[in-house]
């Protein structure tokens, strides 16, 4: 039978004493208490010793009992408070009056009479007053009224007792040599091939190490991280911007009309500064009167460029997908953007005034409908959602709009964000003549689903814990 | 956007099938159903069809859908000689108006909350809140024609709906529950929109309130509708809309004479689709009959006019059509987007990372690798924790928001190692030590850039600590750098140090300030690092707003 020398110590001592607790064991042992619970937990596993494991519950003071201790229980305080007798209404000023009362009659010191309180003459410390002295040697109903008054509270201590078994004798008897174990090793213990003469000590191995909290990338970044990777797969540039942009790029480039809600004060955060119109606005001007050189009507009104001079925090990266397009008009275009945006909105587990968008553009001569159902079909199931399917939806600046639904096992269909083909009201202005197709997901909505998560706000105020907790590797993803 | 309820009993009467095959089909139509009730269902339409803020709209719509009913619904207008004349003085306030007459209906109680219903989803989605378009449904037989639309003293009064005395304009703009909330697009005006008949009786005071004189009830048979506004295709909008809903609803529609112009205009627009470039932008191949007949179930009328031309008329009440797309946007939801086959097109093209993102992903492997934990703070903060708690100068070149929505959020940031102190703060009860770091954008004088954080905290947290991680940092930066003294008063004075590249201050790092500790709430020592990494792109600079 194999024993650490730990083992063989406690052993050898136990055939001297046959039972003992870990308290005087350590003593003798030098080691702490816990350990040689554990070594007596290995003993006995081998049959050698057995480990009994009592329970004890020990009453402690709160501080509302300390006080007592000292000042007096509220009964002592009150009958200390007069003399022979007092009335009722005069005790009632008194701070204790409503417990003191009950207790002082309850106890037999005082008895009332036409509304005066006179005192018995026997006024005998009470059992909770002996008690508090020494909640412990206390009787049971004594102890449970103490509890009740909140005066003490239970602990729970815990004691263990080793003791040596007939076969743990047995073994003694055959003789036990000590010798000395080896834990780590040493450069030159190893060098030197000393090891080969050492008894190296085995460890518990049932024994849960201390964890270890490795540095790492945030669980959110990285599925960001994982939808930049499957954009860069498919051919996608990515694209990266100020998140303060004109009005102009982010609402009217957009054909958002200019008395459209969303673009006020109430839904998006606006800046001090006006930003300089680019070249070529006037187009975008004329497509909102009156559409252009295209079938279009336009909105039809005045257009102000004056509104469109305002600053805001983008509420889209689509202000940067038409900005890369009006710098790039030629076919092929195959763009993405991640990156935060901005919505004025009051905090609460599921609306944010800040998170991620992602955004994904493909112009070329040829695409088409299908083609940006292909995409989002391809995209949807590279991200491990495998069945996609599409609803109309309404995007001011596309058309045909489309909201794709993924199915969520648990959860059934579930919108996840929009796409269509620019307006032709968006890309005319900047001489593009190809269809753009474009789609858009709210990144952390994607993050709540995978993650489990009911409030957003743990992405971006997150509890360490959390994040130490959160596998690198979920199921096999990364 | 709005929310319609539909009453399934209405619905089934209008629609002519069962509520669960409308259920089943309301979302190809485009809607999002909020919620299925007992005895209705509560649906969101998209703000561009308003023709289906009414039960009779998606009646009709759903008619088509399924194919009980196809193409248009023809909706005759019968002169009458009922007249409205618009005072010149309302021409800066308010001064277009739609009216028509509805005969011979009938309504009942559900006709009525339908009736409601799409008149504040109107107001809200082609009124802005009432500014733009208001409506006011009256019965007529309570009134004496002609009408007059002008501009009136605040000083005249009439008995506003839900009250039972008569009240001044300036009280109903006051005390009227309608008039609190609606007095702001009218008050600074120097007369107020008023409409009245021919014997003085006060319909309407646009866009705020009805007189009760005209209230609408069941036994309303013949009603006038009222549609003023800032915006004349708007208001005329608003009165197509209704006008075909009530004739929906089973109305018989008169018209109305608006100084000398004989309205409403419920005909249909002519357009003429080319079918080679639908089925060019949807990646169809229909034919033109196929696309015709799509479109009546879509309600409009269509006729093939060639092998690749279709003439198709568009119901007066599809405000939403602008272009041709969105008549090919029908086209595909007609046909089903379950029917389009998604196929991915062969457009080649290689990713390209962004260079800004790719040093990004750099610096989280170097950051992870020192054994910090990233963090994704907010990028909206405020004074106190960019600034005071730090006990530093507020930053002259941070950018505040206009109208900040609490203040937690008043601007954006300019630093990020405030931030990551509150999340120390936050995550104070959990196991030291902590090392955590955050990369991101902040911004000063309008340029968006690069910053990069770190934090650790734990009882033997100090300076050595902070400069072997920095020179481990800069080392894997590949950038070289000369120590300065730092006076940064977020730190200890003569344990921290200014991270100097070719002259200019590219970060700071030291033992934080225990006074900013105190600020922070913060028990446990703690060392920072804060670089600007556009320092990084020396041909680059910032990032252009």
């Amino acid at each position: 039978m194999q024993l650490t020398l730990n083992e063989k110590r406690l052993l050898l001592e136990l055939v001297k004493t046959e039972t003992t607790t870990p308290e005087e064991m350590g003593i003798i042992l030098d080691r702490p208490a816990d350990s040689v619970v554990q070594y007596g937990g290995l003993l006995s596993q081998k049959g050698l010793a057995t480990v009994d494991r009592s329970v004890t519950t020990t009453l402690s003071l709160t501080t509302e009992g300390e006080q007592y201790l000292a000042e007096g229980v509220p009964e002592r305080q009150l009958y200390n408070s007069f003399e022979e007798s007092a009335s009722i209404a005069d005790l009632n000023r008194h701070p204790h009056a409503k417990i003191g009362l009950g207790w002082m009659k309850r106890l037999g010191w005082v008895k009332i009479e036409a509304g005066n309180v006179i005192k018995t003459g026997d006024a005998a410390p009470s059992p909770i007053e002996i008690a508090l002295k020494n909640p412990d040697a206390a009787p049971a109903d004594i102890r449970k009224d103490l509890l009740k008054r909140g005066l003490v509270t239970e602990e729970e201590s815990v004691r263990y007792t080793i003791t040596i078994t007939d076969e743990g004798k047995k073994l003694a008897a055959a003789g036990i040599t000590l010798t000395e174990e080896t834990g780590t090793l040493t450069a030159d213990q190893i060098s030197s091939g000393a090891w080969r003469d050492l008894s190296l000590r085995r460890y518990d191995i049932t024994k849960h190490p201390r964890p270890v909290w490795p540095g790492k990338i945030h669980p959110y970044q990285r599925m960001i991280d994982e939808m930049r990777r499957i954009l860069l797969d498919m051919g996608f540039t990515e694209l990266h911007g100020s998140i303060i942009q004109g009005a102009f790029w982010n609402f009217d480039a957009l054909f958002q009309p200019q008395d459209h809600p969303a673009r006020e004060m109430q839904d998006t955060f606006h800046l001090a500064g006006k930003q300089e119109l680019p070249v070529g606005w006037e187009k975008v001007r004329d497509m909102h009167e009156s559409g252009g050189d295209t079938s279009s009507t336009g909105w039809g009104g005045k257009w102000d460029p004056e509104k469109a001079k305002a600053t805001v925090l983008r509420t889209h990266t689509t202000s940067l997908s038409i900005q890369h397009l009006a710098a790039h008009p030629e076919p092929p275009v195959k763009a993405f953007c991640i990156g935060r945006v901005y919505r004025r909105e009051a905090i609460d587990p599921t609306h944010l005034p800040e998170f991620e968008q992602l955004e994904g553009i493909v112009m070329d001569t040829h695409v088409n409908f299908r083609n940006l159902l292909g995409y989002l079909k391809e995209f949807y199931g590279r991200m491990g959602f495998e069945s996609v399917r599409f609803r109309p939806g309404y995007f001011p600046y596309t058309e045909p709009s489309v909201e794709p639904e993924v199915y969520i096992e648990g959860l059934g269909w579930v919108e996840l964000g929009g796409a269509g083909i620019f307006r032709e009201e968006v890309t005319a202005p900047w001489g593009i003549t190809c269809p753009v197709l474009a789609w858009g997901l709210g990144v952390s909505r994607v993050a709540m689903l995978r993650m489990g998560l009911t409030d957003l706000r743990e992405l971006y105020q997150s509890d360490i814990d959390w994040v130490r907790n959160m596998p690198v590797v979920q199921g096999g993803r990364c | 956007m709005p929310v319609v309820s539909l009453p399934y009993n209405y619905l089934e009467r209008l629609c002519g099938t069962d509520r669960k095959t409308i259920i089943d089909h309301l979302p190809m139509i485009g809607s999002d159903i909020e919620r299925i009730l007992e005895d209705q269902v509560d649906v969101e339409f998209f703000p561009s069809r308003v023709d289906l803020y009414s039960t009779e709209g998606v009646a009709r719509a759903m008619r088509g859908f399924l194919e009980l009913e196809t193409g248009e619904e023809v909706y005759p207008v019968s002169p009458s000689s009922i007249t409205f004349s618009v005072d010149e003085n309302l021409k800066e306030v308010r001064p277009y108006i739609g009216s028509a007459v509805i005969r011979d209906i009938q309504l009942d109680n559900e006709a009525i909350i339908s009736l409601m219903g799409v008149q504040e989803a109107l107001h809200w989605v082609v009124g802005r809140g009432r500014a733009k378009v208001a409506i006011g449904v009256h019965d007529l037989d309570k009134v004496t024609p002609p009408f007059r639309y002008y501009g009136a003293p605040v000083s005249r009064s009439f008995i506003p709906l839900d009250y039972d005395r008569e009240m001044t304009l300036t009280e109903i703009m006051e005390e009227h529950p309608k008039g609190r909330d609606y007095s702001h697009i009218v008050k600074d005006k120097p007369v107020m929109p008023l409409i009245e008949d021919a014997n003085g009786n006060v319909l309407s005071f646009p866009p705020i309130i009805n007189g009760e004189l005209t209230r609408v009830t069941e036994s309303s048979k013949n009603l006038l509708l009222d549609v003023t506004g800032t915006d004349e295709r708007a208001v005329m909008t608003a009165l197509k809309v209704l006008c075909t809903t009530l004739i929906t609803a089973g109305g018989r529609c008169e018209s109305v004479t608006v100084n000398g112009v004989v309205m409403p205009d419920l005909s249909p627009t002519l357009r003429n689709i080319d079918v080679t470039s639908c089925n060019k932008l949807l990646g169809t191949s229909f034919s033109a009959d196929e696309i015709a007949t799509i479109l009546k179930k879509m309600r409009y009328g269509a006729e093939k006019t060639g092998d690749t031309t279709v003439s198709v008329r568009i119901p007066c009440y599809r405000a939403d059509i602008m272009h041709e797309w969105d008549v090919y946007e029908d086209v595909a939801i007609g046909a089903g987007f379950g029917t389009l086959e998604a196929e991915l097109p062969a457009t080649f093209a290689t990713g390209c990372e962004h260079p800004i993102i790719a040093l990004a992903s750099a610096v989280r492997d170097i950051c992870s690798g020192l054994g910090y934990l990233e963090v994704m703070p907010f990028t909206l903060s405020n004074e106190e924790v960019m600034y005071t708690r730090m006990q530093r100068e507020p930053d002259p070149k941070a950018l505040h928001v206009l109208h900040p929505i609490s203040e937690e959020q008043t601007l954006v940031r300019t630093d990020l190692l405030p931030l990551l102190l509150d999340l120390l703060r936050m995550n104070k009860r959990r196991e030291l030590p902590q090392r955590i770091f955050h990369t991101g954008d902040v911004v000063s004088s309008m340029q968006t850039y690069q910053k990069l954080a770190l934090a650790s905290t734990h009882p033997g947290a100090d300076f050595s600590e902070a400069y072997a991680t920095t020179d481990a940092l800069m080392r894997e930066l590949g950038i070289s750098y000369i120590p300065a003294e730092s006076a940064d008063p977020a730190f200890i004075p003569g344990r921290a140090v200014d991270i100097m590249v070719d002259g200019k201050k590219m970060g700071v790092f030291g033992e934080i300030h225990p006074g900013v500790l105190n600020q922070f709430d913060i028990d446990q020592p703690v060392i920072g690092i804060e670089i600007d990494l556009h320092l990084l792109f020396p041909g680059q600079k910032e990032t252009k707003s």
